[in-house]
C-alpha cells in the first residue's frame, strides 16, 4: 500500500484491498455479516479521520479493523472478548474463491486446520501485509511470538500438504 | 511449488498470496458511498436546511400558542420537565493570552419538556439539548 491513497479516490482505493481487509475483518468476527458491519466502520473511520496521518497506512487500517471487531464483540457479548480469537470457523473455505488448481484448493482447504492464534498470524502476514513487529502491537504479542505462531502455521500447512498429496 | 508437491517456505507464501478473498458485497459498498460520497458542503446545505425548518417550527409553535384561543386551539399543559444526567468531559489543558494555564471542561445534559392537550390526547415534547463549555484555572509552579 502506497501513499498514494492520500489523493486516491476510495472506490479505487477500496477496490484494490478491501477484499483482503474484509478477510482480516473475519478473523476478529462471528460470522460474515459481523465483519461486513466491521470493515465499513473501520474503513469509513480510517478513510476519513486517519488517512492522512503518518506511519504505515496499512498498519493504521488494520488497527481500526482490530479496534471495531472488539467494539462489536464488547457490544453483542462481553464473554466473547476473551475467546475473540479462537473461533471454530466452519466458513473458511468461503473467504476466498474456489481454487482450479488442485494444490492451492488444499492450501485453501488446509488453512480452517490451523489453531486460530497461528491463523490469524497468516492472515495478518499475508494478507495483511504487516511485519512481525506491527502483528505483535496489534496482537499485543512479541514480535518472536508472532514469528513463531508463523513457523508453526508454516510447518503444520507443509505438513498437510504432504499428507494430502499422499491420500 | 514442485513437482513433489513438497512446499518450501517461499513456495508455501507465494501459494498463499495466490489465494484470492471473497470480494466485498455490494451492499457494504453502497453503504460505504453512502457515507463516503456525501460531500461536506451538502452535508452543510442539510444542517442549515434543518436549522431553519426547525426555526420556522419553532416559530409557528409560538404564533399558535399566541393566537387567541378558539374552541379547535389547543390546550397544551405541563405534563413533565425533565434534566437528564450532565455529562463532564476534561478537556486537555490549554494556555491562555496572559500566559496561565486553565482546563476545559465540557459539560452537557439534556432538557425535556412534555406537554399535553387533555381534551384532544396530543403530546408535545420539547428536547432541548445544552452544551456549556468552562475553564478551569490551573496553577502552576
Amino acid at each position: 500500500m502506497s501513499d498514494a491513497h492520500v489523493h486516491q479516490d476510495w472506490r479505487a482505493w477500496f477496490a484494490e484491498n478491501g477484499a483482503r481487509l474484509r478477510l482480516i475483518a473475519r478473523q476478529w468476527t462471528r460470522s460474515e455479516a459481523d465483519a461486513d458491519d466491521v470493515i465499513q466502520e473501520a474503513f469509513v473511520r480510517f478513510w476519513k479521520h486517519q488517512r492522512h496521518l503518518p506511519g504505515d497506512p496499512n498498519a493504521l487500517v488494520v488497527t481500526s479493523i482490530r479496534r471495531a471487531a472488539l467494539d462489536l464483540l464488547r457490544k453483542t457479548d462481553r464473554r466473547a472478548l476473551r475467546e475473540q480469537s479462537v473461533y471454530a470457523d466452519s466458513e473458511m473455505t468461503t473467504w476466498f474463491e474456489p481454487e482450479e488448481d488442485p494444490r492451492k484448493q488444499a492450501l485453501l482447504d488446509s488453512l480452517p486446520t490451523l489453531p486460530a492464534e497461528q491463523r490469524e498470524v497468516v492472515v495478518l502476514k499475508i494478507w495483511g501485509e504487516l511485519t512481525f513487529e506491527q502483528i505483535g502491537a496489534q496482537l499485543a504479542i512479541s514480535p518472536n511470538t508472532a514469528a513463531s505462531r508463523w513457523r508453526y502455521a508454516m510447518e503444520a500447512l507443509r505438513k498437510q500438504l504432504t499428507a494430502k498429496t499422499y491420500e | 511449488m514442485n513437482d513433489k508437491n513438497d512446499f518450501a517456505d517461499d513456495d508455501l507464501v507465494a501459494a498463499l498470496r495466490d489465494l484470492r478473498p471473497r470480494p466485498v458485497p455490494a451492499l457494504v459498498i453502497a453503504a460505504l458511498a453512502q457515507e463516503l460520497d456525501a460531500p461536506a458542503a451538502s452535508r452543510g446545505n442539510i444542517i442549515a436546511w434543518f436549522a431553519g425548518v426547525t426555526t420556522a417550527a419553532a416559530m409557528v409553535v409560538v404564533a399558535f400558542h399566541l393566537a387567541s384561543p378558539s374552541p379547535a386551539t389547543p390546550d397544551f399543559q405541563l405534563v413533565r420537565a425533565e434534566q437528564g444526567p450532565t455529562n463532564l468531559e476534561l478537556l486537555q489543558p490549554v494556555r491562555l493570552d496572559d500566559g496561565s494555564f486553565a482546563r476545559p471542561l465540557r459539560l452537557h445534559w439534556e432538557n425535556t419538556t412534555h406537554w399535553e392537550d387533555r381534551r384532544t390526547q396530543a403530546h408535545f415534547i420539547n428536547y432541548r439539548p445544552v452544551e456549556q463549555v468552562a475553564l478551569i484555572p490551573l496553577e502552576t509552579y
